[in-house]
């Protein structure tokens, strides 16, 4: 670390580089945190956790018990143990004793991703309320046909405030919180839908995953699904930079030319896609060989297509999307206790092999991924692991959790991870503090607990 | 010893080691940990880190198995080395969950292996170790509070408390200690104002005593006494006791004997004594009591009131025994014992009462009742007089004299309550009393007085003859004759015949006369007979072989025994040497290890294995098919016996 700020003082390393190495590095040493502690106030296993988007200080649950609290996780309320244990209690707590709380379970709460002043929740009462945050009244209410399961909002978005629904029914529901109606419904699962995720790339693009198996793209100006992701559909790896990719792809094409019809079609492709804002339907379409024939037909209404409509992007339920920073590709996880990596332009599954164990089944899970997109963070029955986004390798396990993880939340801010599971606790996970810190802190504050250290009596 | 060698021998030959001390301090069936095996697993651990990181693989891969008693002694060492070694605890609370997994069983899925009992007390000292790891160490480690706060409030597991406990009990004693300390220093207090009133009364009771006792002694001395005729009639009575018992006749007839003149004296002196004795001799006491325990800032009050009250106390029991000496003592125990007769009284007088009633209820099955006879011709349900009444009717008439000669006598039975009586009786559903129960009485549910008539008859009275059963008589082989009494036959001597002094049977003769009449029923008797002395010296061979077995068994654990005890002495040399038995160390250790595994391995198998107990071993035969019909046949004929009893107006 000195020889990195050496470096970064005599302008070796850019700033940039600098930060990431260090945030690189924070990230590896992750541990369950000792001083920090976040005392849960619920009843019931905690379904959702978010860190609001604008300062990155509070943090939302959502729990079993309908209940949903915030805490700050930068200022502690009191500390323990002679300062050592940093104890965040949450600042309020909304319970059924509200007189609009929820019935049943909270089985998601976002944050309104402007600022803090909103948070919504969806609840298996099937309803998704909108609350002030500084008053903790219910500002709006929308009214669901089923359970709600999961709900979400565009992050990027500037021109609509559309709260996304997924929920018991077969159809998708966008809530328009300026004016207080459905403002569309999409059909075209054939099952509940568990997880929803707004594209990073575009405000227009929202992902749905159904307990159908089918990961569907949805652009909100036009009727229907314009993708269906197909898990038989493969590339493998990571699409290459621009310039080496058609580097290579020549190398491909005067190799063999069998092989080379698809990475040729896809060259072809490449100038289309920078010129039209639609770009993700149209790159879609043109990645599938099998469809280029029918490509005019398919774009009155792409959804209609049973051969592509039919397609499935795991075997059973999806429970857990996330995509990347970047928004160039999605991670979803599936009843079948696998994580698959799409490339959201070709619409491919890139076949990296997360070595997962398992995941549970019954439940929508919430992934995280960090904001260089280098590890993904899923909740494994009762712990939470690290995967490495490229290889799929597991970089780092929390165990901690007694009973299954439902949830995580990176901060990036902090380089801290927040888990929350079935045995009502919210962990911490941050990087060590150095003992020299501690050591100051102790000193600041004037007393000292016992040491922990050898104590050999014999 | 063995860790200094262990040292030399550097981290390949080292984790052998640690394992294997593992692994011979968990094998075993003792309810904790061999103490020379944990210290030298300590101090192994202690020297190295790489060491203290096998111990904790293996210790937990020793959790996993599945037998409560090696988790058990596994968890002991975990807690030993959890107390002492901070690297242990860093590397334990890792996988914290897991260890609570196998150690609590609080998984519905993966509960705790075998022995049952072992499994409790694993389970207990699971959680006590949690709670104490989490108060020294909690602090340091999240996993810890974490699997604390898992366990107490998810699974609402009962921790011991152990220190908040201690704590408490600290406290209830001082706020006693402070309350005891209040309480005397407020006595002291009273004691200190009402001291001199307190003793001007204690005197005064004195001085009144003292009174009534002059008057009674110059009565005393007016008295003449007998003291001249003492010596002479000594002489007569040289036994000691006698003349003990003599003395002390004498001695009581110098006494002043109450007689209507001095009664007065002497009930004034009773009630003085009383007073004595109830109510200043037990204050003085307890005042003493309360000095001694109170504990004040200015002694000298205390010491002086002390001393004055000791003195008074001796005062008091000196005028006490004179009291007593005078004669008007031992008021308490004769009081006592008239009590004591009194009651003795009442019990008997209630015993005799008891007694007439079972009398009376004799007399009332006594009256004879003809079988047949309707009900209404006779009421004898009112006791003696209506018996004596009726033998005065009796001798007017003769009719009734011969029918009541020729009825059988009935048995006392509480049918005899409603004997002759011609009410109808209410159906009671559940068959009870009604006079002695509260319950549901549907009075339209009646059984007219003929049906009870008609239930009450009963058609056979038989009596069985008293007969005298035979002695066996047949010799035994100790000695002696077979006592057994049996009908026809003896389960060991055959069937019961005649027999002279010496158990030889009489009828042999007459058997062998029968012979030439009966020569068929000879033969089967004969053959009868050889195949009964077959079958007894079958059962000769059997108990010589029994006796055999035992000896050898005997022998056996004899053996073992011996085996044993070398065990413990080579252990107990190697113990002793050092370093020089090293070299065939290796050698042995693994033969004994070998030897001694097997054997602990058995019981430790063993502990898995179910006992058989003698509840087994009925419940095995109860559940033999035959028995078991056999059984519920007899079941349901007592079923029915009872159902009968119970509902006797169901019928």
């Amino acid at each position: 670390m000195w020889k990195e700020i050496g470096d970064r003082e005599s302008g070796k390393l850019r700033p940039s580089l600098f930060s990431n190495r260090i945030r690189c590095n924070r990230l590896t040493s992750l541990q369950l945190s000792n001083h920090k502690e976040i005392v849960s106030p619920h009843r019931g296993s905690i379904n959702s956790i978010q860190v609001d988007l604008t300062e990155g200080r509070y943090l939302l649950s959502g729990a079993s018990d309908a209940s949903v609290a915030v805490y700050d996780i930068q200022r502690a309320t009191n500390y323990e143990g002679g300062s050592l244990v940093a104890k965040h209690n949450s600042i309020f707590v909304i319970d059924k004793q509200h007189d609009h709380g929820h019935k049943y379970a909270v089985s998601s709460a976002i944050w309104y991703p402007v600022d803090t002043g909103l948070f919504i929740t969806g609840s298996y009462d099937h309803h998704i309320n909108v609350w002030d945050t500084n008053t903790s009244q219910v500002v709006m209410n929308f009214k669901m046909p089923g359970k709600v399961y999961r709900t979400a909002m565009s992050s990027l978005a500037t021109s609509h405030m559309l709260i996304a629904a997924g929920t018991e029914d077969v159809q998708v529901r966008l809530c328009d919180i300026a004016s207080g109606a459905f403002a569309h419904t999409l059909s075209g699962h054939r099952d509940g839908v568990m997880s929803v995720e707004w594209s990073t790339s575009s405000e227009w693009v929202l992902v749905t995953g159904g307990c159908d198996g089918a990961i569907r793209f949805w652009d909100i100006r036009r009727a229907g699904c314009f993708c269906v992701l197909d898990q038989s559909h493969s590339q493998l790896g990571r699409r290459l930079p621009l310039l080496r990719r058609s580097a290579t792809n020549k190398n491909l094409l005067s190799k063999s030319l069998s092989s080379g019809q698809n990475t040729s079609v896809k060259a072809r492709a490449l100038p289309k896609k920078s010129a039209n804002s639609n770009v993700l339907k149209q790159s879609a379409n043109s990645r599938n060989p099998s469809q280029t024939k029918g490509s005019g037909r398919q774009r009155l209404h792409p959804g209609m297509l049973s051969s592509q409509d039919r397609a499935t992007a795991h075997y059973g339920a999806i429970i857990g999307l996330k995509g990347t920073e970047d928004g160039m590709y999605l991670l979803s996880a599936g009843s079948d206790s696998r994580v698959r990596l799409w490339d959201i332009e070709s619409g491919c599954n890139t076949l990296v092999n997360f070595e997962s164990a398992r995941l549970q089944t019954s439940k929508a899970i919430q992934l995280a991924v960090t904001q260089d997109s280098a590890l993904v963070f899923v909740p494994c029955m009762t712990a939470a692991k690290a995967f490495d986004v490229w290889s799929g390798k597991t970089m780092l396990t929390f165990r901690g959790h007694y009973e299954y993880v439902n949830c995580c939340c990176y901060s990036a801010q902090d380089q801290e991870l927040y888990t929350g599971g079935n045995d009502r606790q919210i962990l911490v996970w941050s990087p060590p503090k150095s003992i020299s810190v501690e050591v100051d802190e102790w000193k600041r504050k004037g007393q000292a607990p016992a040491p922990d250290k050898d104590n050999w009596s014999d | 010893m063995e860790e200094e060698r262990e040292d030399g021998g550097g981290g390949g030959s080292g984790k052998v080691v640690v394992v294997g001390l593992i692994e011979k301090a968990t094998n075993s069936t003792r309810p904790e940990v061999d103490p020379r095996l944990l210290k030298a697993i300590k101090s192994v651990v202690r020297c190295s880190d790489y060491e203290l990181r096998i111990a904790s693989q293996t210790l937990m891969s020793f959790m996993k198995r599945d037998h409560s008693q090696v988790r058990y002694l596994t968890l002991l060492i975990i807690d030993e080395l959890f107390m002492r070694s901070k690297l242990f605890r860093t590397v334990i609370v890792e996988n914290l969950d897991q260890l609570l997994t196998l150690s609590i069983g609080f998984r519905r899925n993966l509960p705790l292996p075998a022995p049952q009992a072992v499994a409790s007390v694993l389970r207990s000292k699971a959680i006590e170790f949690l709670e104490k790891w989490k108060t020294s160490f909690g602090i340091h480690y999240r996993q810890l509070r974490l699997g604390f706060d898992y366990l107490k409030n998810i699974h609402r597991f009962q921790f011991p408390n152990l220190q908040a406990n201690a704590a408490r009990i600290q406290q209830e004693r001082r706020e006693r200690e402070m309350r005891t300390k209040e309480i005397l220093l407020n006595k002291f207090e009273t004691l200190k104002e009402s001291f001199s009133s307190l003793k001007d009364e204690i005197q005064s009771t004195i001085d009144e005593i003292s009174g009534c006792l002059g008057i009674i002694d110059t009565k005393d001395q007016n008295v003449p006494l007998v003291p001249v005729d003492d010596d002479d009639e000594m002489e007569e009575f040289r036994n000691s006791e006698l003349r003990q018992i003599r003395l002390d006749s004498l001695r009581e007839g110098d006494k002043v004997q109450e007689s209507s003149e001095n009664k007065v004296v002497f009930d004034a002196l009773r009630e003085l004594y009383k007073l004595l004795v109830t109510k200043h001799l037990v204050s003085v006491q307890e005042w003493i009591s309360v000095l001694i325990r109170v504990d004040v800032a200015d002694n000298r009050f205390r010491d002086v009131s002390l001393k004055e009250f000791i003195d008074i106390r001796n005062r008091l029991q000196l005028v006490k025994k004179k009291c007593e000496e005078s004669g008007c003592a031992l008021p308490n125990t004769v009081n006592n014992e008239d009590e004591d007769i009194w009651e003795e009284g009442i019990t008997e007088s209630s015993e005799i009462r008891t007694n007439k009633r079972s009398n009376d209820h004799d007399s009332e099955s006594a009256p004879i009742e003809p079988r047949n006879e309707t009900p209404c011709s006779t009421k004898v349900s009112n006791g003696n007089e209506e018996v004596s009444h009726e033998g005065g009717k009796a001798e007017s008439n003769p009719l009734r004299n011969n029918l009541l000669a020729a009825a059988p006598v009935m048995k006392w039975g509480s049918f005899l309550d409603n004997w002759g009586s011609n009410r109808d009786f209410v159906a009671n559903q559940r068959g009870l009393e009604l006079e002695g129960h509260w319950g549901r009485v549907d009075y339209d549910a009646v059984i007219p007085a003929d049906k009870i008539a008609e239930l009450n008859v009963q058609t056979t009275l038989y009596k069985e003859e008293p007969m005298e059963i035979q002695l066996c008589r047949a010799p035994l082989r100790k000695g002696g004759l077979c006592q057994r009494r049996d009908l026809r036959v003896c389960p060991f001597h055959g069937p019961i015949i005649p027999r002279d002094s010496e158990g030889k049977p009489i009828s042999q003769n007459s058997s062998m006369e029968k012979r030439t009449l009966e020569l068929g029923t000879d033969l089967v008797e004969k053959l009868a007979n050889q195949s009964l002395k077959n079958v007894r010296e079958r059962d000769k061979d059997e108990a010589k072989k029994r006796e055999y077995d035992k000896q050898a068994l005997r022998r056996a654990k004899l053996a073992k025994v011996r085996e044993h005890n070398e065990a413990v002495l080579w252990d107990a040399a190697v113990a002793s040497t050092s370093r020089s038995s090293a070299i065939g160390d290796e050698l042995e250790t693994t033969n004994r290890r070998k030897s001694s595994a097997r054997n602990k391995k058995q019981t430790l198998a063993s502990m898995l294995k179910k006992k058989v107990t003698a509840k087994d071993r009925l419940a095995q035969r109860l559940l033999n098919t035959h028995s078991r019909d056999g059984t519920i046949k007899q079941l349901t004929l007592g079923e029915d016996a009872n159902y009968r009893e119970a509902f006797p107006n169901q019928w």
